[in-house]
């Protein structure tokens, strides 16, 4: 087997990788402060997605794409960050804060319900939404060419952004004291309350934060594959739950991990077995059933729940 | 400084808290006595705010603070120690004092608080980036009650602090309430099992039984409190029969 395949692989793996990430860590930062797992949140993903659309085709009449393309990526993520931000913020608000001490099932419900509406919501009011809608290449085209290893700019800017989100996001939990607070209610969220946190607040943010990362995720896939669709959110929330449950739900380097492995292990499925890429998600959701029935508690052993 | 009139606390359709009457006056020790399901938690998590008295007044420095939620009582200057200690086991044992500190916005005053908690209890400075789930019971409940103590409260609650605990680390732990209420002149309301220390520190004592206050003393009333603790003690005893 030719090693520069090997190596092509592995980028295409990391940029997989790097989507699923963004996405696991919403579900992991949920559950974590509320115990939630939260089925709508591979909408907010499908949401940045077509948030960056809009986004990008405001600048399509001015000739800024090509010029200031750098700038335009930016500008881009960071819009679709804010709105879908707010959108997690206000189902965390108007639905599940009113809902809170139901059932697990309950809750589980919820979620699946405002994730029907949003996808259908966009289906019916994006114009032409029942269509998949080009997402146009902001890239100049062109790649970077190592020893026969074709590395696209895409691919650079989506495993580049990943990475400093992932490491803002470190910064954020470890070294403020949102982030603290954030920790201390999900190991003990009535001890935190006793301690003064105001919790409502926190769980807020923590919405912002992990759907802010989430939509990342959506525009960087606009980016990367050109194409989006309002059903784009179905499959990714799973993939994105998956990739938590792998690392161990409730632990943020567990998804961050368990988002690149899932990635990985799609990829090279897809690579090297013959046949393999109409497999792909099969192996992959085949690797998170061996972990529910062998580790349910995930690589980095975030343990089961329990409750004193 | 601390009322609790009337009093009435439900849990679903089952009634924990009878018409409980009490008092914590300012800069003394008050000390709540009761056995097992007596109702001692309930109490706490009524004043703290966790849980909403049915009936009834909570009065803080003369103003009712049964409406408020638990940050705003906490802001009011009410600190816990919870039962168990309750320490956020996965944070070190510094950002578990920074916690403490949440209502405090002013970075030097942060400090200060920090460097008195190290110096009440060394073994905390010692340890400060450990992790606080691996101390021990002792140094956990040290933790929780320099936790508490980082907000500068004015009324300190103190759920069981001995319980659990070696009788010479039973004995550091009253010494430091008794220090910090003389020292600081911070109010006390604590929770015992253990009615026999307890009582030999506290201004006052009401023994609380089935949700309701059966017997109360307070001030130089040595002889009730004598009356308490052979009452209170032979119940013990009674039960253990």
């Amino acid at each position: 087997m030719d090693f520069s395949v090997v190596i092509q692989q592995l980028i295409n793996a990391l940029t997989l990788g790097s989507m699923y990430s963004l996405v696991a860590v919403g579900f992991t930062l949920f559950f974590g402060v509320i115990d939630l797992i939260n089925f709508a949140h591979g909408e907010i993903y499908m949401l940045g997605a077509f948030v960056g659309l809009i986004t990008v085709g405001f600048f399509a009449g001015t000739g800024m794409l090509a010029s200031h393309f750098i700038l335009v990526l930016f500008i881009v993520l960071i819009v679709a960050m804010v709105v879908s931000g707010l959108a997690g913020a206000i189902i965390e608000r108007a639905i599940i804060r009113p809902m809170r001490g139901a059932s697990d099932l309950m809750m589980l419900l919820l979620t699946l319900g405002v994730s029907i509406i949003i996808r259908e919501g966009v289906m019916i009011f994006y114009p032409n939404g029942a269509n998949p809608q080009a997402f146009p290449d902001l890239f100049p085209g062109g790649s970077v060419n190592l020893m026969g290893i074709v590395l696209k700019y895409e691919q650079m800017f989506v495993i580049g952004f990943a990475l400093l989100m992932v490491l803002l996001l470190h910064v954020l939990v470890n070294k403020t004291k949102y982030g603290r607070y954030m920790l201390a209610i999900s190991q003990d969220r009535e001890a935190a309350m006793m301690m003064g946190i105001d919790i409502n607040k926190i769980i807020t943010f923590t919405f912002i934060v992990g759907s802010a990362l989430g939509a990342a995720g959506g525009v960087m896939n606009g980016m990367y594959y050109n194409i989006i669709k309002f059903n784009m959110g179905f499959l990714i929330g799973i993939k994105g739950f998956s990739a938590a449950v792998v690392g161990g739900l409730g632990n943020i380097y567990g998804a961050i991990v368990g988002g690149f492995l899932l990635g990985f292990l799609e990829m090279f499925a897809a690579a090297f077995i013959p046949g393999g890429s109409q497999y792909q998600d099969v192996i992959g959701f085949a690797i998170v059933i061996l972990f529910l029935v062998f580790k349910p508690s995930g690589i980095f052993n975030e343990k089961v729940y329990e409750k004193v | 400084m601390l009322a609790l009139k009337n009093v009435m606390t439900h849990y679903g359709s089952i009634r924990v808290l009878r018409n409980m009457n009490m008092t914590a006056g300012k800069g003394e020790i008050t000390c709540l006595l009761g056995s097992n399901g007596a109702g001692k938690t309930t109490t706490i998590k009524t004043i703290i705010g966790l849980v909403k008295p049915s009936e009834g007044e909570v009065l803080f420095e003369g103003q009712r603070i049964d409406n408020l939620n638990t940050p705003q009582i906490v802001q009011k200057g009410i600190a816990i120690v919870p039962e168990g200690r309750r320490v956020f086991p996965k944070l070190s044992v510094e950002d578990n004092l920074l916690i403490g500190a949440c209502m405090i916005d002013d970075k030097k005053r942060i400090e200060k608080n920090l460097l008195k908690s190290y110096e009440l209890f060394p073994r905390l400075g010692e340890r400060k980036t450990q992790v606080a789930g691996t101390l021990s019971g002792g140094e956990q409940q040290m933790l929780a009650m320099c936790r508490a103590l980082m907000s500068e409260p004015k009324l300190l609650l103190m759920d069981e602090p001995s319980l659990g605990l070696a009788p010479i680390l039973i004995k550091e732990i009253f010494d430091t309430i008794v220090r910090i209420n003389k020292e600081d002149g911070t109010t006390i309301l604590l929770i015992e099992q253990n009615a026999h220390k307890a009582i030999a520190i506290a201004d006052r004592v009401y023994v609380l039984q089935k949700g309701e206050i059966v017997m109360e003393s307070h001030g130089e009333d040595t002889l009730s409190k004598e009356r308490i603790e052979n009452a209170y003690l032979h119940k013990t005893v009674d039960k253990a029969v």
